[in-house]
């Protein structure tokens, strides 16, 4: 998949690991910089949808994915990118293509 | 769907998960035939959903099971009745995925499941986890068997105010799908029904849809979020043990709870009791005056100093029974409540200094249990390089259930001192070995991501199962050694085989570690077991042979030192034979060297305790 379509919606999303505890949002995407990291946290339920809610990023970072709670270290919460809950509400696209 | 917030986001932004899939034909798959053999039916689902629970259910076998993902590993096998058929059927570890990278265990069950031996597939799904079970349905259905989908744990779902339609999923998917609570045996009548029943799964690929997508889809249209009920003081307790300011301060409470139960309660009062009043003052007289109308070498070997009953019996019913059944209480207990992998989150920086990763964890606390079961859990772990540091750590630093309460045992009696400094000198010595093996070894390490498994009460009468199981594992595994042990002891000391012992080992034992000569033969036998040596040990503090420091001195070798032959032999099983003695040679190198410098230390710092 190019990169490029529909980048203005990847602007407003900012990766796992820049937010705050209490932060609640929805998975947009998960960089494949790293197919096997990609893989492995599809297989958890990190993918596009996702319902994500930060409960702690220290010492690690913990989030809940759905109902699937899941600890992560920073490199691999800096590939998953997450609209936030209060500016997607009202923006969201059915689908992006 | 209102309250699904997450409908119908961008999926095709999604690059690269592409799936193709090929829809099986229903007509090549007969469902009811005269068979050659019985109907092989595979348990499969993600980790700890209650596969084995489930397993335990229709097969009345006890598989261990646990509150964290990869409890199981390998394939328990059972039988169970499934209409007028005794089939066979298969409990297989946890998978998240059936293609692309896969882990060992995760391979191992997609062999099962797509082979030609595997004639039913019953997925078990955490009802809580739709999405994430669908996905796993999907690359099952690829297998092309006929399957039946099992959503366990409804009740917690509930209270998550989670509901499935279980009709319009089972329709949309052509096959049976049922709701079960196994652990209290719910639904369980209607499985048992529904196996008579199976059908080859309807996914139908449409262009353009991956598995995701299609998860995805179908979650939001069969699964409704209504209000939560959790308990409030769950959700607190959560959070409270995975902060730092409120977890490291339970994390030393239940470290000291664990210490009161296991090394005061079982290796001080319990061990007082039965080797003190019971086998010291009634059994072991009994034994010699009664051995007394033999022969004087029958009665040695029954009743002497290396007797099978005054020594072999005596320490592993005496000793260590006490110790591992009150640890293995409190560690089922720890192991069920969802605690263990909570750790992960404190130690995960730790673990990368060492070339591993939070993850690693599990196999670390497991070890305390038992170092060679602990040594097949390394198969969790993502890399070669992170199972052979986790590996040599587990057999150079850790103490199994029965060594370190007799460590607990001897030292808790000295000085609270000297049981923190064998501590501090073994993580020390783990910690330095583990950070150079994460420079010297080849490979990498994998990305710390980590399944928190729920915080639940533990159930009583599971914790007590899985006891009684691990007594009986390490009576029948430990109680045979431990004989054969004696049996060898006694026979060295019949033909002057430790006299000799003691002689050839002097310049080390006594010279290098300060000990008395006599610890030679405790040392063989720790490699036996650990604990049987462990137990020698406590016998000759008992009598007064040993001061503070040497006691200190010689559990710390024996901690440091060799695992024992069923670790080694698993090792060997689990990474060939030259690993297992390059192990070997490096572990009993490190065990002498850190003894003689605490010995030397302690002297010239003038320490005693």
């Amino acid at each position: 998949m190019p990169l490029g379509c529909s980048i203005s919606r990847f602007d407003e999303a900012r990766p796992l690991s820049s937010l705050e505890p209490g932060a609640i949002g929805v998975v947009v995407r998960v960089l494949r910089d790293r197919a096997d990291r990609a893989d492995r946290l599809a297989a958890l339920g990190v993918t596009p949808g996702a319902r994500i809610h930060v409960l702690q990023t220290f010492p690690g970072i913990v989030f809940q994915c759905d109902e699937t709670e899941l600890a992560v270290e920073r490199t691999v919460a800096r590939s998953i990118l997450i609209d936030i809950a209060d500016r997607a509400s009202g923006t969201r696209l059915a689908t992006s293509t | 769907m209102s309250d699904q917030p997450s409908g119908g986001i961008g999926f095709a932004s999604l690059p690269g998960v592409a799936c193709p899939y090929v829809a099986p034909d229903p007509a090549e798959t007969p469902l009811l035939k005269l068979r050659v053999r019985p109907l092989r039916i595979v348990l499969i689902g993600n980790p700890n959903v209650g596969k084995s629970l489930v397993f335990g259910r229709l097969t009345g076998r006890y598989a261990t099971v646990s509150n964290y993902p990869g409890t199981t590993v390998g394939v328990t096998r059972g039988r169970a009745l499934i209409g007028a058929e005794v089939c066979d059927l298969l409990d297989t570890p946890g998978v998240n995925a059936l293609d692309g990278a896969l882990s060992e265990d995760e391979a191992i069950t997609r062999r099962i499941v797509a082979g030609p031996d595997a004639d039913l597939v019953v997925q078990v799904a955490d009802a809580r986890n739709l999405r994430r079970a669908l996905m796993l349905t999907w690359q099952i259905a690829e297998c092309g068997k006929p399957m039946i989908l099992v959503l366990n744990m409804v009740d917690e779902a509930h209270a998550h105010g989670i509901e499935i339609d279980t009709a319009g999923l089972a329709a949309e998917l052509g096959i049976p799908v049922i709701e079960t609570v196994a652990v209290e045996g719910r639904g369980l009548t209607e499985l048992r029904t529904a196996l008579t029943r199976p059908a080859a799964p309807l996914v139908r690929a449409e262009p353009g849809k991956d598995r995701v997508r299609w998860a995805h889809d179908l979650a939001v249209t069969f699964r409704r979020q209504r209000r939560r009920s959790v308990g409030r003081f769950q959700e607190w307790l959560n959070q409270a043990v995975r902060r730092p300011i409120t977890g490291l301060p339970i994390l030393v409470a239940v470290l000291y709870a664990t210490y009161l139960f296991v090394g005061v309660f079982g290796a001080q009062t319990l061990v007082g009791l039965l080797e003190g009043s019971l086998f010291g003052k009634v059994i072991n007289p009994a034994v010699v005056s009664t051995a007394g109308q033999l022969p004087p070498f029958a009665r040695d070997f029954l009743a002497g100093d290396y007797g099978l009953i005054t020594m072999g019996i005596t320490y592993a019913i005496a000793i260590v029974l006490p110790v591992v059944t009150t640890f293995f209480l409190i560690f089922g207990f720890l192991e069920d409540s969802g605690y263990i992998p909570r750790l992960a989150i404190f130690s995960d920086r730790l673990f990368r200094a060492m070339g591993l990763n939070g993850k690693a964890v599990l196999p670390m606390v497991l070890g305390l249990g038992c170092d060679t079961m602990a040594t097949m859990t390394t198969r969790i772990l993502g890399t070669p390089k992170e199972r052979l540091i986790a590996i040599v750590l587990l057999a150079l630093g850790v103490p199994c259930s029965a060594q370190l309460a007799t460590i607990m045992g001897i030292l808790g009696g000295i000085s609270f001192a000297a049981l923190m400094t064998l501590f501090g000198v073994v993580l020390l010595q783990m910690v330095v070995v583990g950070f150079l093996a994460a420079r010297v070894l080849p490979g990498d390490r994998s990305e710390f991501i980590l399944e928190l498994p729920p915080i639940r009460w533990p159930r009583l009468r599971n914790i007590l199962r899985k006891t009684v199981q691990r007594v009986r594992w390490y009576l029948g595994e430990a109680v045979p050694l431990f004989l054969i042990g004696t049996v060898l002891l006694f026979s060295l000391d019949r033909i002057g085989g430790l006299t000799w012992l003691a002689r050839v080992s002097r310049p080390v034992v006594s010279g290098w570690l300060g000990l008395p000569p006599k610890t030679a033969e405790v040392f063989v036998m720790g490699f036996l077991r650990r604990d049987y040596g462990a137990a020698g040990l406590f016998d000759l503090a008992h009598q007064g042979l040993l001061s503070g420091v040497q006691a200190v001195v010689a559990l710390t070798v024996m901690t440091l030192f060799v695992p024992c032959v069923a670790n080694l032999l698993m090792i060997v099983k689990e990474r060939g034979p030259r690993v297992a003695l390059a192990i070997f040679v490096f572990v009993t190198v490190v065990a002498v060297t850190t003894g003689t410098v605490l010995n030397h230390a302690f002297g010239l710092l003038h320490i005693a305790f």
